[in-house]
């Protein structure tokens, strides 16, 4: 298990190392202009000399390469250029994070305490009214755009239940509609698998045996069932909720929530290389660590994925 | 064999039993009207060809028949009560596990994956005989050494995919066998292993049959099954049972024109050089209603009656009867065919195997 492991990681640092070294050679061959305005090509050769050496960009790539990673090893991820122009990259990430954060892991608490039961329960009663009711309310969540369905939750319940319509860290009442809104779809998603994963268990042969021995229904789905169907869920579950940290681009701008969710568009339209090249580098090291975490996971429930030689116990 | 009645009490039987299956709106009739007498203590063989019913007849005594299908008549009497009329969970909690068990056919799926196979086997033994998980656990090592299953401290702690084949199939004989039931129904408990584990997985579960007094039902389409380890024969044919009778008279004087189609069958009477035998044609369509004897088409011999009305049973002696006009006083003698008088001296130069 620890070689396992230990193999694991050394293939994700690789990973991320070949992400990161791609994202920066590619942003460095992106017109100058873009950086420095349109005024660029007007300037003497002196003036712009002086800009790219500021930004050390006057050096060879291979050499900007090394001085990034080398920064980069001693917790500095660089100065934004345009954004907020010489201000330190990680202060910038600081302030946004804790909110993005806060925000997703209670949302993926709540969606898979609802999700997942919500799925059993389904899948358990499959054909009865419960499992129509829940197959309906996936549906109808899964068919609505996005952008509709989320609107339409905001201006409703807003005004329903008199909640203010734009978020504000100091009152949690304000916090209830983007929580809710990020974990409808998760919500649905997870159920939906849940309830497709039983009852592709259900139908198993060892299903059938643990009847013919004596063990009641609700006793097969919760100790037979459940942890089969949740083998296949478990690789996915890690990447999908930490896809939930990061925030929704989408409801932390309907909300105005000052988060992360919205940044990486804004410096990619800004030409902030050294901010996009440091939020790369988090949504990258997330998705890589959300597939290790999957992986790792399913090896702790299935005891069929050894990473041991298989010994000759046949 | 008229002393095989003798000190014989049934234990289950069935009652004109009929089942149906729905299948796409249209109404499927997969046991005709069986009646079946099981005695306790024998062991059973049911056979006949993929689809003939076998296996559903058997599901209905454990409450595992699939959705779709149901009981429209007959009675299946075990213990005093009507297995037949049980609707609920509750009631078949009863009987599964604790008074009826089942191995079923393929071992590499009937066994939960995430689970140690010692925890499987207490789990049978907590739920069916009371016991706490001390007393499970010590059962349980008891049962792997009784299945024949070595190192039994070792082999509780691991998985079903550190087990071959054969290994599983032990595994599920003792989860039945820990429940200690009254019937164990062994529903092609060798198909799926190869032909060397086959006879031992045979003789283990003949052994322990002897040593806990069950009744055992193997439903098979192996002869050569069934002539290891039958006491009694019944033979199936299109959801009804053609002939039963102890293990000799349908081997050495089978009476019903199929038992014949199907001895001949058999690749031992196969004679060098000659085309082995095949039943011509397919079984009937369970969908229609079947007239007369549901074997006539694919029978050269038939006679006309038989495609008209069906046969009664006709019994030959106490433990033999037939479902065939040919035992009608009135029938032309048909002869079975010459190859099943080989069977006898098969039966003279293997004689030593056969049994054990």
């Amino acid at each position: 298990m620890l070689e396992y492991i230990l193999k694991r990681t050394a293939g994700a640092i690789i990973s991320l190392f070949v992400v990161i070294t791609l994202i920066f050679v590619l942003l460095r061959l992106m017109p100058m202009e873009g950086y420095f305005g349109a005024e660029y090509d007007k300037l003497s050769e002196e003036v712009r000399a002086s800009m790219l050496a500021e930004k050390g960009l006057d050096q060879p790539i291979y050499v900007q390469l090394f001085n990034f990673y080398k920064s980069l090893f001693q917790g500095d991820l660089g100065k934004s250029w345009i954004y907020r122009p010489n201000y330190p990259i990680v202060k910038i990430l600081e302030k946004k994070i804790p909110y993005s954060l806060k925000i997703g892991v209670i949302s993926m608490i709540f969606s898979l305490i609802v999700g997942i039961p919500l799925g059993a329960v389904m899948a358990r009663f499959k054909g009865k009214f419960a499992d129509k009711l829940g197959t309906a309310f996936i549906a109808i969540v899964e068919a609505l755009p996005t952008a509709v369905l989320m609107l339409f939750l905001q201006l409703f319940f807003s005004s329903w239940f008199n909640l203010s319509l734009l978020f504000d860290k100091n009152n949690y009442a304000t916090w209830v509609l983007p929580i809710f809104s990020i974990s409808l779809l998760s919500i649905c998603s997870y159920a939906m698998w849940m309830r497709r994963y039983m009852i592709d268990n259900i139908n198993m042969d060892y299903v059938k045996l643990a009847r013919a021995k004596g063990v009641s229904g609700s006793r097969i789905m919760f100790r037979h069932v459940f942890k089969n169907a949740f083998v296949p869920m478990a690789q996915f579950l890690p990447g999908s909720v930490l896809s939930t940290i990061i925030g929704s681009i989408y409801i932390e701008h309907l909300y105005s929530i000052p988060g992360t969710g919205s940044l990486l568009i804004d410096v990619i339209q800004l030409q902030d290389n050294t901010m996009v090249q440091a939020l790369v580098l988090i949504y990258a090291a997330i998705g890589i660590a959300g597939m290790f975490l999957g992986d790792v996971l399913m090896a702790l429930i299935d005891p069929r994925i050894s990473f041991v030689k298989k010994g000759d116990d046949r | 064999m008229e002393n095989y009645l003798q000190n014989k009490e049934v234990i289950l039987s069935v009652k004109d039993l009929s089942v149906r299956f729905s299948l796409r709106g249209k109404s499927l009739h997969a046991i005709r009207g069986v009646s079946l007498d099981v005695y306790k203590g024998e062991s059973l063989a049911i056979v006949g060809e993929s689809g003939s019913g076998k296996s559903v007849l058997t599901k209905n005594f454990i409450g595992l028949l699939d959705k779709n299908g149901t009981i429209d008549k007959g009675e299946i009497l075990f213990e005093g009560m009507d297995l037949a009329k049980f609707k609920t969970e509750r009631e078949w909690a009863k009987i599964r596990g604790k008074k009826i068990a089942m191995v079923m056919q393929d071992p590499m799926t009937s066994l939960n994956p995430l689970k140690t196979i010692g925890w499987q086997i207490s789990e049978a033994l907590i739920l069916n005989r009371g016991m706490n998980h001390a007393q499970a656990k010590a059962e349980t090592l008891n049962i792997l050494k009784d299945v024949g299953i070595s190192e039994p401290e070792r082999r509780y702690k691991q998985y079903p995919h550190e087990f071959s084949g054969g290994m599983r199939q032990r595994v599920v004989i003792a989860i039945a066998v820990a429940c200690s039931p009254e019937i164990l129904i062994c529903d092609e408990p060798t198909t799926a292993l190869d032909v060397t584990i086959q006879a031992q997985i045979l003789s283990l579960i003949k052994d322990l049959c002897r040593k806990y007094g069950m009744t055992t039902i193997y439903i098979t389409h192996d002869l050569g099954v069934v002539a290891n380890v039958a006491d009694r024969i019944a033979v199936m044919y299109a959801g009804d049972i053609v002939e039963v009778g102890t293990s000799e008279e349908v081997f050495f004087d089978p009476k019903h024109p199929y038992t014949w189609a199907l001895m001949s069958s058999l690749p031992q009477l196969g004679e060098k050089g000659h085309e082995l035998y095949s039943i011509k044609g397919t079984p009937p369509k369970l969908f229609g209603v079947i007239r007369g004897d549901a074997f006539a088409p694919r029978n050269p011999q038939a006679l006309k009656i038989d495609y008209m009305v069906r046969p009664p049973y006709f019994e030959i002696s106490p433990t033999h009867k037939a479902r065939t006009w040919l035992l009608d006083p009135r029938a032309p003698k048909i002869d079975p065919p010459e190859c099943l008088k080989r069977l006898k001296e098969l039966e003279n130069i293997e004689s030593g195997d056969m049994d054990e």
